[in-house]
């Protein structure tokens, strides 16, 4: 499951212990972020309980997506303690999202 | 909507000899390429080593290709294809029109020839990026140039002057300009993109503009831009004997895979994608 998060919520809910949290950063009028987030879900269900799965919306949360130099969607980051550790920015096949998050658990 | 079960990019001798292949073995094939077939096909003079055709013209030869996929029944879609998805089960095809999806996908784009600019690789996504219409709202009241290749880039550049607080228009092509007020035409040659964690300023040969944003657009984007995921090697498609790519489902034929850059080499790989493209239908 992919939890919809923003900017007020956003430094609580990367807290994760342990485990690495994954935001996605999407917008409504993106084509190639609506193609990620069906990819996104399967990946969030196959890695159920090894990582936490977020999405920001950008147009709605400009404070974090300005935070983290966001400049081209979908961007996808992994965070671990709370620290970005990964930026994948464009679509990517499920394969190669699993490969990037799996080395971080 | 409908899904082919082999969707062909590029019309030149690799994309062709994939589609006869493929349409020979009944499958719903679709190609995407222009109507003339290919540019470098036409314009060449004389060709003494492709087999059976010695001394050939270039547009003599693309008469017969023409002539072949007439024959067979096959059309080619005078559509540019933005962005292919691999979804996994099926690739999500994106044209500036409509939306295709395919089952298989053979990549058949040939060779873009124009070189990055300096600093392109570096900021790509950190400010620079191939589709403006894609990234526009992301540069609301922020200052984009855009380097624009071909006529299609010039309305790009009209459409995100509403939403920037600047647009600058670099062409490298000659032409009337059809740019509204609001774009400023910069007449000058590219160096390099340059900043910090984002890009700061494009250096030109005369001057420098300061910007937030550039974007390259070109006639084809590079294969890694174009199927997100695509593993290349020196501006080449990584392919193996079958002629697959990294990505499953997705073969590459001709220029786009790399050298030799020849009519007969294309033609045997795209011969070589579809049969294999064609078995593993069959066998799932």
């Amino acid at each position: 499951m992919v939890k919809e998060i923003n900017d007020s919520i956003f430094d609580e809910e990367i807290k994760a212990s342990g485990e690495p949290v994954i935001v996605d950063f999407w917008a409504p009028w993106c084509g190639p972020c609506k193609m990620l987030g069906p990819v996104i879900e399967e990946v969030s269900e196959e890695l159920q309980g090894k990582a936490k799965f977020t999405k920001v919306n950008v147009d709605d949360n400009p404070g974090v997506a300005s935070k983290f130099g966001i400049a081209s969607i979908p961007t996808v980051m992994i965070f671990k303690d709370g620290n970005p550790v990964d930026t994948l920015v464009g679509f990517r096949p499920k394969q190669s999202i699993t490969a990037a998050i799996e080395k971080h658990i | 909507m409908e899904r082919y079960d082999i969707a062909i990019i590029g019309s030149g001798p690799a994309g062709l000899a994939s589609a006869i292949n493929a349409k020979t073995r009944n499958r719903k094939v679709i190609v995407f390429g222009s109507s003339d077939l290919s540019k470098k096909l036409t314009l060449a003079p004389k060709i003494d080593n492709y087999l059976g055709f010695y001394g050939i013209k270039g547009a003599e030869l693309r008469d017969k290709f023409k002539e072949h996929i007439d024959n067979m029944g096959i059309q080619i879609e005078n559509v540019k294809v933005n962005n292919i998805y691999a979804m996994g089960e099926y690739f999500s095809i994106m044209t500036s029109g409509d939306t295709y999806e395919a089952t298989k996908v053979i990549l058949a784009m040939g060779m873009e020839h124009t070189k990055p600019l300096n600093g392109e690789d570096k900021f790509l996504g950190r400010g620079v990026g191939y589709c403006a219409t894609c990234d526009a709202p992301l540069y609301k009241n922020k200052v984009v140039t855009i380097v624009g290749y071909n006529k299609e880039a010039e309305s790009e550049a009209n459409y995100l002057s509403e939403l920037a607080s600047k647009v600058y228009y670099v062409p490298m092509y000659r032409d009337d300009y059809e740019l509204t007020q609001e774009v400023e035409l910069v007449k000058d040659t590219p160096v390099e993109i340059v900043g910090q964690n984002k890009v700061e300023k494009l250096k030109l040969k005369l001057r420098e503009l300061e910007t937030d944003g550039v974007f390259v657009l070109k006639d084809s984007a590079p294969p890694e831009q174009l199927v997100p995921g695509l593993e290349v090697e020196d501006g080449h498609i990584k392919v193996n004997r079958k002629m697959e790519t990294n990505i499953e489902g997705c073969y590459a034929a001709g220029d786009c895979t790399g050298r030799p850059y020849q009519y007969m080499k294309s033609v045997g790989e795209g011969q070589v994608a579809a049969l294999n493209a064609v078995e593993k239908l069959y066998t799932k």
